[in-house]
């Protein structure tokens, strides 16, 4: 029991920096995707607007749109991932006995940061890859598109670190902690 | 082997809890991984899966849906419902359930139908003597009627996951008739409740008035018809058209209605941003996934095996619908209709059924697994806002499951109700 309290003790201060290093960062990536529907908004709007009245279809609106929407979905779901408002199937989780759940959160969550270094590794290796090639109509670096993945990733990878000292610190505090959960 | 890996991995993934979104994306890469290819080779299909221009359509919708419901479109359609069918037997009911089919028109989602229509109508029912199960289920079930009444941005990721060869303004086009069945259907199904359980009617106002709340709904209202009409002459792409519905219902609430402020702006944009980026993510890992599976000849395989099962049309829908419905009761409609898409569109495409007409089936089928647990968002929604426990309403859905069903039956059996109103069009 003494080993316990101390132990949260001591992770509590590393969850609280967590949270508060990646708070705003959250926030951020949250605004840059609204102001990024916003923009796409304008873009396509625009597009219309060109075609029926100016009688001129811009070109380089649809690029573009694509380009910010790379950026809205994996800003907005790494997000995502960091306020739990993924689709998921939650039943399972909720009728398996503590010990189990615990070892699911964690696997999950390693998975999730897993797949987050993978994003950041490949979307890197894709963006360095097509770096040298123009996007049609855009006129810039083709390995734009794969930017956002490696952002993506990144965030990911963050906020699944706070995920998993997060549960590591419910471990600590549920008794019986017969395997005495590992630090991160 | 692979596809055991494939699956496997999917399946368990998904019983821990793991956003399916990344249930997707991990179990490619652990399949890729495996099979020895590149492990890129995930993320160039997860890229080039996200980048279809039709897809924006998707955020955009949702992001004018949510913006006409806080800028006061809901109410209105109420009192214009409420005018139109309140003198009926369980008035408030019946008026439940067309403004769901109107605010369907002007959402597209079932969630935000439930959410925007029962968060007024389930506590004035409640206050009017109507119980409170009756109420979220008459809710919960009315709002997936939203699901058909264009514009539903679910046809646009059925026509993503089908490979974005099937026309969205058909698919528009062919909702229409069988969201009218089943807000039909459902609308006598309250009735019969209300009858046996007695509840009360409400007094016709007169026409003056009727017409009156009529023209206060009407700038909300004309937003299905531009976004219809707008699709279907050609004048405007689905993604267009879905970027003129947010123009338009700025323009309405900010300088109409009067009601959207800055504060509400804001909330309606980044709210768009928490509820598409997720879905949008998810159709992305499900293109690697789909990749995969068509590598591994999954589509192939099943239509060989529903071959070998049966060779009737008639007992291959049926057996799909069944199987569609099982798989509705714990997934939710975007992954389901994302998954369930390269399996069985080839099934019955091999059985001659049009992608169109099908995609209507799939539609109906994901909508109402939507109102059954383990996964029902819609009718968690409702029985929060009811305050009611889910088991309490399932014990009274029977009619309204009832209904549904009825109309899923007719809507798989008479391919007419779908495809009829896409060829007048034509």
């Amino acid at each position: 029991m003494l080993d316990r309290r101390r132990n949260s003790d001591d992770r509590m201060p590393v969850l609280m920096f967590l949270s508060r290093l990646l708070k705003p960062i959250a926030t951020l990536a949250l605004w840059l995707a609204g102001i990024g529907v916003v923009a796409m908004t304008v873009a396509v709007a625009w597009q219309v607007f060109g075609r029926y009245v100016m009688n001129d279809t811009p070109t380089w609106t649809e690029p573009a749109v694509l380009l910010l929407m790379s950026w809205f979905i994996l800003l907005g779901s790494a997000v995502g991932v960091r306020e739990r408002d993924h689709i998921g199937f939650e039943v399972g989780l909720a009728h398996a006995p503590p010990a189990l759940r615990f070892a699911m959160r964690l696997v999950v969550e390693v998975l999730v940061l897993g797949f987050g270094a993978a994003m950041l590794v490949y979307g890197w290796q894709l963006a360095a890859g097509t770096w040298g090639a123009n996007l049609p109509l855009l006129g810039v670096p083709q390995g734009m598109s794969y930017v956002p993945v490696a952002v993506g990733g990144a965030l990911i990878i963050l906020f699944a670190i706070e995920k998993i000292v997060e549960i590591l610190i419910d471990r600590g505090r549920t008794p019986p902690d017969p395997a005495g959960a590992s630090e991160a | 082997m692979e596809l055991a890996i494939l699956f496997g991995s999917f399946t368990l993934l998904l019983l821990m809890g793991m956003p399916i979104a990344f249930c997707l994306g991990v179990s490619s890469l652990l399949t890729v991984l495996y099979m020895d290819l590149p492990p890129v080779v995930v993320f160039q299909q997860m890229n080039s899966g996200m980048n279809a221009f039709s897809m924006m359509a998707i955020p955009f919708f949702i992001y004018a849906g949510d913006l006409m419901m806080r800028g006061g479109i809901a109410e209105r359609l109420i009192r214009f419902a409420a005018a139109l069918v309140g003198h009926l037997r369980g008035g408030l009911g019946q008026v439940n359930v067309v403004t769901c089919t109107l605010f369907g028109g002007i959402s597209g989602s079932a969630v935000a139908d439930a959410s925007a229509v029962g968060g007024i109508m389930i506590p004035q029912m409640v206050k009017r003597g109507y119980d409170a199960d009756y109420a979220v289920n008459v809710t919960v079930n009315a709002a997936i009627i939203a699901l058909l009444i264009p514009p539903s941005h679910n046809m646009i990721i059925y026509s993503l996951a089908a490979g974005g060869r099937i026309s969205i303004a058909d698919l528009f086009t062919a909702g229409i008739i069988p969201g009218l069945m089943l807000c039909a259907a459902l609308m006598t199904a309250a009735y019969w409740v209300a009858v046996r359980r007695g509840y009360p009617r409400e007094v016709f106002p007169g026409l003056r008035a009727l017409l009156l709340y009529f023209a206060a709904a009407l700038p909300g209202l004309i937003l299905i018809v531009i976004i219809f009409a707008g699709i279907r002459s050609g004048v405007f792409t689905a993604t267009e058209s879905s970027c003129v519905a947010v123009v338009y219902a700025l323009a309405v609430t900010v300088m109409v209605y009067r009601q959207l402020d800055t504060r509400a702006f804001i909330d309606a944009t980044l709210a768009a941003v928490r509820t598409t980026a997720m879905v949008l993510l998810l159709i992305g890992t499900a293109a690697s996934f789909g990749w995969l599976m068509a590598l591994l000849q999954v589509p192939a395989q099943t239509v060989a095996f529903m071959h070998s099962v049966t060779s009737d049309p008639f007992f291959m829908l049926l057996l799909v619908n069944m199987m569609l419905l099982i798989l509705g009761t714990f997934m939710d409609m975007a992954p389901m209709i994302i998954i369930c898409t390269p399996i069985f569109l080839p099934v019955v495409q091999a059985f001659g059924v049009d992608p169109v007409h099908f995609g209507v089936i799939l539609i109906l089928n994901a909508g109402i697994g939507l109102n059954t647990p383990p996964v029902g968002s819609v009718l968690f929604v409702g029985c929060a806002i009811g305050k009611v426990s889910m088991g309490e309403v399932m014990k009274t859905i029977w009619p309204f499951f009832g209904a549904s069903l009825v109309v899923l039956m007719l809507v798989t059996y008479v391919p007419a109700f779908s495809l009829w109103l896409p060829s007048v069009f034509r």
